[in-house]
């Protein structure tokens, strides 16, 4: 990051944390295992943690895992939060390639940017996991959807703040 | 990747490009993946049954703990005013054994024209009983964790229902965990009928944890508020008489019912063999 390398103050004897490069990747399934927690609700209203941390991750850094890893990770979340199967794995490898092209295009970037291009991608995971719920038999009003997509857009900051830490963290800054 | 051309190293061009490939790849096999799990969903039953298999034990043994938490303060509040409850327990347990008394003669009539009319009696056995321990948390799907799995007997297909009322069906089967498809999923679809009165309807999930239930024969709204709906029985899967909800509100031609077994309220869900054994087949 550039900005904590203009920093003054370098401590020295720190540096990264053993295996800081798989950090992204544990903290990405860990958030999907959070869909494992004896919670029953009866609306569905938790944001996709998953699809967040990857999101969080990605949009802190270009390179926060080689980019196909997304496939894999998409399976390990479709296995645990019961989304059907191929699902998570092709949303994540897709996002991965449209932020790569994003970065592209865009010049500049600061946090309201990057709050909409979550939230955008957010409802376009809400919208597909909807629409293969409707192909499979479970069509309900897109209303439904809209609680959890808003959930989860303000859910974002607290994602991306965490994440932030965490790289902090395994970067021994 | 964050810039298209990551310099002069034709070592890290390649690396970049294949990194693409692999990508590309990615999404590919994910439609792929994605189309058999819609087209064919029983087809990973196997690598769906051993994830259950991780995560199903971890939510039981955080459940024990969230459950213990809850009754400590439950118990404190009992504790809060408990001459009053003594007495309203008192009265409702007088009022109980009269009711009881008459469930009783009405049972012992009920077998005696059942045998005049020569009625084979299903006999119900549970196969496995276990706990809730987990849900859907982000999707309009409505499913639960269950803590049974192949090793107590639970096989896809078989209904699940609590001592209050109906929960679902297993959809899919782990070792020691499954996963339950809830009567408020909207691809849940149960044959019932209205307690009073006996009108056949037809009750499918909302996918917001309420229930929408619409009369067989178009006509006149025959719903009530407070209404009762039970299984019918038909289709074979579903054992019949069980409560499945109690409605809550009308609409122009049926109504909305919220399920009398609250997943997030009932302590231990019961499953059962298919009502007739050859209905397992039908439902994947």
């Amino acid at each position: 990051m550039v900005r904590a390398a203009l920093a003054t103050k370098r401590r020295i004897g720190q540096g990264p944390r053993p295996l800081a490069a798989f950090v992204p990747m544990m903290s990405v399934i860990v958030a999907s295992l959070l869909a494992a927690l004896p919670i029953i609700t009866t609306s569905g209203w938790f944001p996709d943690f998953g699809f967040l941390a990857l999101v969080s991750w990605r949009l802190l850094r270009s390179d926060p895992w080689p980019a196909w890893w997304a496939a894999p990770m998409g399976l390990v979340n479709d296995l645990f939060t019961g989304l059907p199967l191929g699902l998570s794995v092709t949303l994540w490898s897709a996002t991965m390639l449209v932020l790569d092209l994003v970065d592209r295009r865009t010049q500049w970037r600061d946090y309201w940017i990057e709050w909409v291009l979550a939230a955008v991608l957010v409802t376009i995971d809400e919208w597909l996991q909807w629409r293969i719920a409707a192909i499979s038999g479970a069509r309900v009003p897109f209303m439904a959807a809209v609680p959890p997509i808003a959930i989860s857009i303000f859910v974002f900051p607290l994602s991306a703040w965490i994440v932030s830490r965490l790289d902090r963290w395994r970067l021994g800054r | 990747m964050a810039t298209a051309r990551p310099g002069w190293s034709r070592r890290a061009q390649y690396g970049l490009f294949f990194s693409f490939l692999a990508l590309l790849a990615g999404i590919l096999i994910g439609l792929i993946l994605l189309a058999i799990s819609v087209l064919a969903p029983d087809r990973f039953a196997t690598i769906r049954g051993a994830a259950l298999d991780v995560t199903g034990p971890v939510s039981s043994s955080f459940h024990s703990v969230t459950a213990t938490v809850e009754g400590v303060f439950t118990g404190a509040g009992n504790y809060w005013d408990a001459a009053n409850q003594n007495g309203e327990l008192r009265r409702e347990r007088d009022a109980m054994q009269r009711q009881i008394m008459q469930a009783r003669a009405i049972m012992q009539e009920n077998r005696q024209l059942k045998a005049v009319l020569q009625l084979r009696e299903h006999e119900e056995k549970a196969i496995a009983v276990g706990r809730l321990v987990g849900s859907s948390l982000s999707s309009t799907r409505r499913f639960a964790i269950l803590s049974a799995g192949k090793n107590d007997g639970v096989q896809i297909g078989m209904p699940v229902r609590a001592p209050e009322g109906l929960v679902g069906r297993v959809i899919d089967v782990g070792s020691f965990a499954s996963r339950v498809l809830l009567a408020s999923d909207r691809a849940n679809i149960v044959p019932a009928r209205l307690l009073r009165g006996g009108i056949p309807v037809i009750s499918q999930g909302r996918g917001d944890g309420t229930i929408d239930v619409r009369p067989l024969e178009v006509g006149r709204n025959p719903f009530k508020r407070g209404d009762i709906i039970i299984t019918s029985g038909t289709g074979g899967l579903y054992p019949p008489l069980v409560p499945i909800a109690r409605i809550i509100k009308l609409d122009d031609d049926g109504a909305i019912a919220v399920p009398i077994a609250d997943p997030s309220n009932i302590s231990f869900a019961v499953v059962e063999p298919p009502y007739e054994p050859t209905a397992q087949a039908d439902t994947p």
